[in-house]
């Protein structure tokens, strides 16, 4: 192992910028001080309690990342709240990281690993605020609008486009319509429509992953797809 | 809905075709997320075809997995760019 990791000292726990030197010899990346995380927030007591505050303060810097990046998503109104979406966001994620602490297996550094949970409970939360209020109709059909007219090489496109909405409309069951058109179509954000549904991302995605096998085989069928296309129109 | 009816975009209508094998699902993206990008970072040859694949199928794992791969790049002084490029290279 190559990495090298640029430590602080005697430091007990990691600042948040130690640097990631590029590696090329393929091995995972190890973080030592990641053990010193792990095994001082197992303890109750001071260092605990020292090393929690400072998690905070990580889950803060990256859940304001995220809420930077997303913030032309939010309305006029949410931009005032935007620290309090961001400190909401990060406890949240430091309660979703303790609850997951176990599962550290030390394959990344122990801040990357941090850093995912704010990540992931703040772009959620600006996706909620940024719909709330907006209803989310669930007709299936009813919005494949007409894009118009568009450069002479879509013609082909226009094509397979024709032919998806066949396959939308053929191939997949209502509850599977209804998801495609919804996340891709109307581009509700896939955690919006979990909540609206009563469900879960993974288990939208995956209703998404089974729409796209019956479309693609439903292409291939009329001729659209080659059978060992990726992507591609024929 | 007839074949009359209104068209899809080409763009809407290529994600809705979009080949999502080898599956994996949210769950496993968020898992292997940090080491994906601590890979795509410092690793020019690291890959991991599945996350490809499954960010080009969910907009919402994508997001994420770049917001990651740009902190971290920031925090250790390192160029998001390339990482980026790679992990939106076409999957073929």
């Amino acid at each position: 192992m190559t990495q090298e990791l640029a430590s602080e000292g005697t430091r007990v726990l990691p600042a948040a910028a130690t640097s990631l030197a590029p590696l090329d010899d393929g091995g995972p990346l190890t973080d030592d001080e990641a053990l010193d995380w792990v095994a001082t927030l197992r303890v109750p007591g001071p260092e605990r309690d020292r090393a929690l505050a400072m998690l905070h303060a990580l889950m803060e810097r990256a859940a304001r990342h995220q809420v930077r990046r997303m913030r032309h998503l939010l309305r006029p109104a949410d931009l005032a709240t935007v620290e309090e979406l961001t400190t909401a966001a990060a406890d949240g994620a430091l309660a979703a990281l303790l609850g997951k602490l176990d599962t550290f297996e030390g394959r990344s550094r122990f801040t990357t690993w941090a850093y995912k949970f704010a990540i992931l409970e703040a772009a959620t939360e600006v996706r909620r605020r940024s719909w709330s209020g907006r209803e989310v109709s669930l007709d299936g059909d009813e919005r494949l609008t007409d894009p118009g007219p568009g450069p002479e090489q879509l013609v082909l496109a226009h094509d397979l486009a024709d032919a998806v909405r066949l396959a939308l409309d053929e191939a997949l069951t209502d509850h599977q319509r209804r998801v495609a058109v919804a996340l891709l179509v109307e581009q509700v954000p896939i955690d919006v429509l979990a909540d609206r549904l009563g469900t879960t991302r993974g288990a939208l995605y995956k209703t998404l992953h089974d729409a796209r096998r019956r479309i693609r085989a439903h292409l291939t069928a009329a001729g659209y797809l080659f059978p060992t296309s990726r992507t591609g129109a024929r | 809905m007839t074949h009359d009816s209104p068209r899809l975009t080409e763009q809407t209508a290529r994600l809705l075709a979009l080949r999502t094998d080898p599956w994996l699902s949210c769950e496993d993206c968020f898992d292997r997320m940090d080491t994906f990008a601590e890979a795509l970072l410092t690793r020019p040859g690291a890959d991991d075809l599945a996350m490809r694949v499954h960010v080009a199928g969910c907009p919402a794992c994508a997001e994420e997995l770049e917001s990651l791969v740009e902190l971290v790049a920031r925090e250790n002084g390192l160029d998001a760019a390339p990482a980026l490029r790679r992990l939106h290279e076409p999957v073929g």
